[in-house]
């Protein structure tokens, strides 16, 4: 079919406006790889640029030698609350979620309105930050980082939209071959719905790995700071001299080099670049499938 | 005679018996728990959570109210009344600023969160490359999973004075380089943008979730007839998408009292130059906690839940009249 001038003008506009849309999504972080194989004086002299003019692995190395304890270490601990996070998340979330899909529970209707009222209204975070750290002590301590994401309301609703497809015949005759509803849970719901869990579970992942604010409630010792915190007190040295509030002349703040901030970020990037075009497609699902829910 | 026929036969007799219905009632409520013992053991650690996070929490509540000291507990401390709101609307207190701040820059989000994602989605709607498609929706949604410090460094990388590679552009044109963080003025555009570039892949999808529902019986028709494309998305997909439009932005404000502490304080950090532009009400909070003390700050946290409160309300019943009875929630 031949096509009018209009329609092919409408093409290549869309063509160009999402190949410049992609750009924009792109360049920053080509940016910040680049300038972090880059020699540092050659950065030093003529500032940031995408492609390096001389690619050096110097960067790597010294951050390595240098703080490569510290980073290990704060990585371990990004990796430990990442999992025992998402795991236990995960637990909670899919048990409620499950147990809330029964349509045969009475009070389902009353504990979802009870968990729907957190998203409508909260106290705020003093009072929220006042239980966490005089009752709960979650100052300096791992498990701060871990239990207040331990339910996400939209996930658990997102669940119980998975365990809703089940027929509730399957259910049922699994009750009458006398199996009780955590046995039913595990053996025939979990397998189930294994595409929602993989979903909602890789969203709590991401947040646990992404976090960095319950470190600012609560962390104040180094060697718990998990990767995104150690890069965010490296940034706001970076930040306070640059502002000019501190001077730099006659401290004692070393100011990290450039080349260095930029390896500190592809570091905390880290393994979601290798496993982004692999997971990519469960948090579409999981989003799409909110979004048809809303 | 087990005791499911004595019932029946109860039933069957038909006697009035206020005492005993009331005790079925409470029997029922015990038979419940009993027979779904396990369930409901299922949704505990879940209500747990929500308590000691959430509802706990709303205890403290009081405190906006008290001059608190540690010593003596929120419950012990010394009731003020309303003098801790009246701090923060009138002398010493930012609520017309922050609040400002808050809303304008969510303004503009909600904006920009429209017209983006909704050309998108439009766009690669019409785009026949499979693999330009895949592509451009792989490297927008990328930035979503990116933490806002990462962000912050990225932003640092391309605003910084020294070696920021927007300056060394305008170096190169000739022009004066500006330094970027110690002038206010330009911030919030910053923000903006930062906003666009992780959110827009993540709303586009949505938006073409809801694509993927249309009618294609609708785009044939209307192609016989001999539409244009630019008709086509004024006429069809346009109208059909609006329904998900006003649920999303009405979701947005909803929300338009609550700032996002963790992008504001991962782009910015203390910066306390760039601090009046770009200090919204979560990061007012946090630095009044640390400056003004705990009373102060519960006090600006609880006009904000408040707000929140109303909007959110405000905006499902919009949503009730607009969608035929569906609400938000």
């Amino acid at each position: 079919m031949k096509k009018s001038l209009s329609d092919r003008i409408f093409v290549f506009l869309a063509y160009t406006f999402l190949a410049l849309f992609a750009l924009f999504c792109l360049y920053p972080l080509l940016l910040t790889l680049g300038v972090s194989l880059s020699d540092e004086n050659t950065v030093a002299v003529k500032g940031y640029s995408l492609i390096p003019e001389k690619f050096s692995l110097d960067t790597y190395k010294y951050l390595f030698i240098n703080s490569g304890q510290r980073i290990i270490r704060s990585y371990g601990i990004t990796i430990f609350v990442t999992t025992a996070g998402t795991l236990s998340a995960l637990l909670i979330t899919a048990m409620m979620a499950f147990a809330l899909s029964i349509k045969t529970l009475k009070y389902r209707n009353i504990i979802a309105a009870y968990s729907n009222f957190t998203i409508i209204f909260s106290a705020g975070m003093i009072p929220w930050y006042i239980v966490c750290v005089n009752y709960l002590h979650f100052s300096n301590n791992i498990l701060g980082l871990i239990c207040p994401y331990l339910l996400s309301v939209w996930n658990l609703f997102l669940l119980r939209s998975y365990f809703q497809a089940i027929p509730d015949s399957i259910i049922e005759s699994a009750k009458i071959d006398g199996a009780n509803y955590f046995q039913i849970f595990a053996g025939i719901a979990v397998p189930l719905t294994s595409t929602g869990l993989l979903t909602v579970g890789m969203m709590y992942a991401l947040q646990y790995w992404n976090d960095w604010w319950l470190s600012v409630m609560f962390i104040t010792k180094r060697d718990l700071f998990p990767l995104q915190y150690y890069l965010f007190n490296i940034m706001s040295n970076v930040q306070a001299l640059t502002s000019g509030r501190v001077s730099n002349i006659g401290s004692k703040i070393s100011l990290p080099t450039e080349t260095v901030k930029m390896a500190v970020t592809v570091v905390a990037i880290g393994p979601i670049i290798f496993i982004y075009p692999f997971i990519q497609r469960y948090f579409v699902k999981g989003i799409m499938a909110g979004a048809v829910k809303g | 005679m087990d005791a499911s026929s004595m019932e029946i036969k109860n039933k069957s007799i038909g006697v009035y018996q206020p005492g005993k219905i009331k005790k079925s009632k409470k029997d029922r409520f015990i038979k419940e728990f009993r027979d779904n013992k396990m369930l409901y053991l299922m949704t505990l650690p879940g209500i747990i959570v929500l308590l000691i996070f959430c509802y706990v929490p709303m205890s403290g509540i009081y405190m906006a109210f008290t001059d608190y000291n540690i010593k003596q507990g929120i419950f012990g401390s010394k009731f003020v009344g309303f003098q801790n709101f009246l701090y923060f609307f009138t002398d010493g207190g930012m609520a017309l600023r922050v609040t400002y701040n808050t809303i304008i820059l969510n303004v503009f989000y909600i904006i920009t969160g429209l017209v983006f994602p909704i050309s998108i989605s439009i766009f690669l709607n019409e785009i026949n490359s499979k693999i330009f498609k895949k592509a451009t929706q792989m490297f927008l949604f990328f930035p979503y999973f990116l933490s806002w410090v990462v962000i912050g460094a990225i932003i640092y990388s391309l605003f910084s004075s020294d070696v920021g590679v927007v300056n060394t552009i305008l170096k190169s044109f000739g022009m004066e380089p500006v330094r970027w963080y110690a002038e206010p003025k330009y911030w919030k555009a910053i923000l903006v943008g930062a906003n666009v570039w992780k959110w827009t892949g993540y709303s586009t999808i949505v938006y073409l979730a809801a694509m993927v529902n249309f009618d294609y019986a609708l785009y044939e028709a209307a192609i016989v007839d001999g539409a244009t494309k630019f008709q086509q998305i004024r006429s069809i997909t346009l109208p059909l998408i609006k329904p998900t439009a006003v649920v999303l932005t009405l979701l947005s404000v909803g929300r338009i009292f609550y700032g996002d502490f963790a992008m504001i304080y991962g782009i910015v950090g203390d910066n306390g130059v760039l601090s009046n532009a770009t200090t919204v009400i979560d990061t007012y909070v946090y630095s009044a906690m640390r400056t003004l003390g705990f009373s102060l700050a519960s006090a600006i946290g609880l006009y904000q839940s408040v707000m929140g409160l109303i909007l959110v309300t405000l905006t499902n019943h919009l949503a009730k009249k607009i969608n035929d009875g569906e609400g938000l929630f």
